[in-house]
């Protein structure tokens, strides 16, 4: 094996990893999933904003609007969105034998992963932009200058590394497409819905506010909250005791998640 | 698929009952798809557990505000609401079975037997009723264990869940014209946005004089909202008349409009 392919020429590793991830971007405006991405985004957007906005609004909030308040959580929501979809190509490629074919050829290890992982970047990042321009014409702003808002994007994108990475081996490891991505709705929901970013810790039942305060989505909503600021001063400063518990998740899904990747990815199918 | 053999051999040439014919053979192809669903977990998981989970939810988070804006349970609201969804969510995972037996060959089979070219079809209503009265069932259960309750005898709680059963055809057979004419895989996905419209733009998340006054017209006049508000009225009081029919109306209007392209769709798909 290793004689044969050693009288060719091998690709280089960055020509492999172009080659991985065109597979998969290329075909997303032909096969609709960039149209879905934007649908998905803008009806959560009018979903949660429309409905909820008289109900919510109130002195409590601490915030100018609820379009401010609520738009951390729509990034979030798109870019877990985002990693379904990661979750459902990985699984279809696992299924359909990809992988398999993968691992014969001259490839590193998880070389289809990181491709996989940079087509999932490239839907996070659509659907930030998505998000933004939604909460951009609901009212949302950034009020604490360019520094912060980039830090926005890039904190939004990094959860969006962890939760891609989660969902890649989620659906490798299940081989079942539809499956997995259903089943993937019921956390996004319950965190989502769960979560500070909805409404204001004080309403929800006193024996579930240490839970929604801690999750990880009620954490990263404070520090994108913190990073986007607000006209009037009810939102906290960006100090570190805001950002860490964030990174401090996001770290800890990609700590947690990357050993089973491996063993995942090892195993041969 | 004794039966189905049985039925076969009866109807060698021209049946002299062919009604009697129709009818057993439904009972057989709907027990088959029952059967079907019965033995895929993600049924379970798209009747119920979704559901449940999204009621648990929705009382958690908004029960306390609704309760207080309007007086009454919110329960009355979000239980409708949920078994409506739950309706909706389990017939597109259903249409998706009909492409899958499309392109798997059983649909043509099935057109190569000798049997009723109606029992298909019919079967497939038949397995789609018992299913939404199954959910239905359940995710009155749930509500049942969180709180709410029948004001209005056994009557109402017959019609209350009538309601979301009658709604359920409805939708399956606007989910089934699509995926006849949309063999596409996307589709489920395409279909969520629209469930989470109508769920989110419903007298059954949020009382309608929450939603902003250009939108409420739509929101109060949609399929979902008059059921719900039909519900409501059959489970805790209030108007019940009015809200049925117009609930009613969009059913049977949503079943005649695609009554013929299904028909026509299921020869297509059953003879290419």
């Amino acid at each position: 094996m290793i004689s044969l392919t050693a009288t060719r020429t091998s690709p280089s590793g960055i020509r492999q990893w172009r080659v991985l991830t065109m597979r998969l971007i290329a075909p997303t405006l032909r096969n609709g999933e960039v149209a879905v991405g934007v649908a998905v985004t803008v009806a959560v957007t009018v979903s949660l904003y429309i409905p909820l906005n008289r109900l919510m609004d109130g002195p409590d909030l601490k915030m100018s609007s609820y379009a401010q308040f609520l738009v951390p959580l729509i990034v979030l929501q798109a870019i877990s969105f985002a990693s379904i979809s990661t979750a459902f190509r990985a699984a279809t490629d696992s299924v359909q034998g990809i992988n398999r074919r993968f691992q014969s050829l001259p490839i590193p290890l998880l070389m289809p992963l990181a491709a996989r992982i940079t087509a999932s970047f490239y839907r996070c990042a659509l659907g930030l932009v998505v998000a933004l321009a939604c909460g951009y014409v609901i009212g949302f702003r950034f009020h604490r200058g360019s520094v912060c808002a980039a830090a926005f994007c890039l904190l939004a994108l990094f959860a969006g590394l962890a939760l891609a990475l989660l969902g890649d081996t989620l659906g490798t490891k299940s081989r079942d497409p539809a499956a997995t991505a259903q089943w993937l709705l019921l956390p996004q929901l319950i965190f989502g819905f769960l979560s500070v970013g909805i409404q204001p810790l004080q309403r929800f039942p006193d024996w579930l506010q240490p839970i929604v305060q801690n999750q990880p989505i009620s954490r990263l909503v404070d520090a994108l909250r913190a990073l986007a600021g607000d006209s009037g001063d009810g939102v906290a400063p960006v100090t570190w005791s805001v950002i860490a518990p964030a990174l401090a998740w996001v770290v800890g899904i990609m700590a947690l998640t990357l050993p089973w990747t491996f063993v995942v990815y090892r195993r041969r199918v | 698929m004794a039966v189905l053999a049985d039925a076969t051999l009866g109807a060698k040439g021209h049946s002299p009952k062919p009604l009697r014919d129709l009818l057993s053979e439904t009972v057989v192809l709907t027990w088959r798809l029952l059967l079907g669903s019965a033995r895929t977990p993600m049924t379970l998981v798209h009747g119920v557990l979704l559901p449940a989970s999204f009621l648990l939810t929705l009382k958690v988070v908004f029960g306390d505000s609704i309760t207080t804006l309007t007086g009454q349970n919110s329960l009355y609201r979000s239980v409708a609401l949920v078994a409506l969804i739950s309706a909706m969510a389990g017939s597109s995972t259903g249409m998706v079975g009909i492409n899958t037996e499309r392109h798997g060959g059983f649909l043509a089979r099935l057109w190569a037997l000798p049997i009723h070219r109606a029992a298909g079809l019919l079967a497939r209503v038949g397995a789609e009723t018992v299913r939404l009265l199954f959910t239905t069932l359940v995710i009155l259960g749930a509500g049942l264990v969180l709180g709410f309750r029948f004001h209005r005898g056994v009557g109402g709680a017959l019609l209350w869940v009538a309601v979301p059963v009658i709604f359920g055809v409805a939708f399956a057979a606007l989910a089934t014209a699509v995926a006849l004419y949309w063999p596409k895989a996307v589709m489920v996905e395409a279909t969520q946005p629209v469930i989470v419209l109508g769920a989110t733009f419903c007298t059954g998340f949020v009382p309608l004089d929450m939603y902003p006054d250009w939108v409420q017209p739509v929101v109060g006049n949609q399929p979902m909202s008059l059921a719900v508000d039909a519900m409501r009225g059959l489970s805790v009081g209030g108007p019940v008349w009015s809200p049925m029919m117009g609930c009613l109306l969009w059913c049977a209007a949503i079943f005649l409009v695609c009554l013929w392209p299904i028909i026509v769709g299921y020869r297509r798909a059953s003879t290419s």
